[in-house]
């Protein structure tokens, strides 16, 4: 009992502290330059970093584009979605 | 081939009128289906007070695939997602209007005058945008997938889906040209 409880208030000080994040999905129809020129639009990356995130959304299926509270997080997908891209938010599964 | 053009610090597109009649078509078909109607509203769809009678409660995930794909959901959580549309969608709805209309606008001076020409000091922000929902609206229709090039040179010539992939591979490359001038 007791340790669990304890592993109980290690999570929820975990879950706590997980940042936010952004994640854009590949699909068949945006072009990669594209992809690449709202990257820098949207985040400032550099055209490496950019070209970089865009061949992940590519090759893997999915990239995470930015980290942050939920509401900077609503705002990205918001603008990714102003640009047709398809992006969801959720909170970092990474412990 | 029509396409766009850097002049000075600004860009400019050269269409002939058959070009300029399937763009219109298309920009105005999907402002319909983005809800327009066929009267021009005078508010911003953001605006607080344009949700005094349209709530935001009646705002649900659209059935049509068009729209899903342009209005996706922003959390695969259902719930989340549809709270965060509720309050959301007017918005991102209104922005893209906003690009169609302007896109509209300049098409309309060269329709209306019934010949090709040049649309000049264009808004490359803009276009790049409804150029791009374009697409996206024409693909959910095609079914487009990573293969869909090979397909549509394997169609014959009196197939009716041709001149449609036609239309949509011919908007990816005045996408792709204007991106070239961006660089």
């Amino acid at each position: 009992m007791t340790e669990t409880l304890i592993k109980d208030e290690v999570s929820i000080h975990e879950l706590l502290d997980r940042p936010w994040i952004t994640i854009v999905w590949d699909d068949p129809v945006n072009l990669m330059t594209y992809v690449t020129h709202v990257f820098i639009e949207l985040f400032g990356f550099s055209k490496e970093r950019a070209h970089e995130l865009m061949m992940q959304v590519h090759n893997e299926g999915r990239a995470v584009v930015s980290t942050g509270t939920r509401e900077e997080m609503e705002r990205d997908v918001q603008r990714l979605h102003e640009h047709g891209l398809w992006a969801t938010l959720q909170r970092d599964d990474k412990i | 081939m029509s396409s766009f053009e850097r002049v000075g610090d600004g860009y400019s597109l050269d269409l002939t009128l058959d070009e300029a009649l399937i763009l219109i078509n298309l920009v105005e078909q999907l402002l319909e289906l983005l809800g327009e109607g066929d009267f021009f509203h005078h508010y911003d769809s953001s605006d607080p007070l344009a949700q005094l009678l349209t709530m935001p409660s009646e705002i649900v995930m659209p059935d049509d695939p068009v729209l899903l794909r342009l209005l996706p959901n922003a959390y695969t959580d259902p719930e989340a997602a549809s709270d965060f549309r509720r309050y959301t969608e007017p918005q991102l709805r209104g922005s893209k209007q906003k690009n169609l209309r302007l896109v509209r606008e300049e098409l309309t001076i060269l329709v209306d005058e019934n010949h090709g020409g040049v649309i000049e000091e264009l808004d490359s922000g803009v276009w790049l945008k409804a150029l791009n929902d374009l697409r996206i609206a024409l693909s959910v229709r095609l079914e487009i997938s990573e293969n869909s090039f090979e397909k549509f040179e394997l169609l014959g010539e009196d197939d009716p889906q041709k001149p449609i992939y036609a239309v949509y591979f011919w908007l990816g490359w005045l996408q792709e040209n204007l991106l070239g001038l961006l660089q």
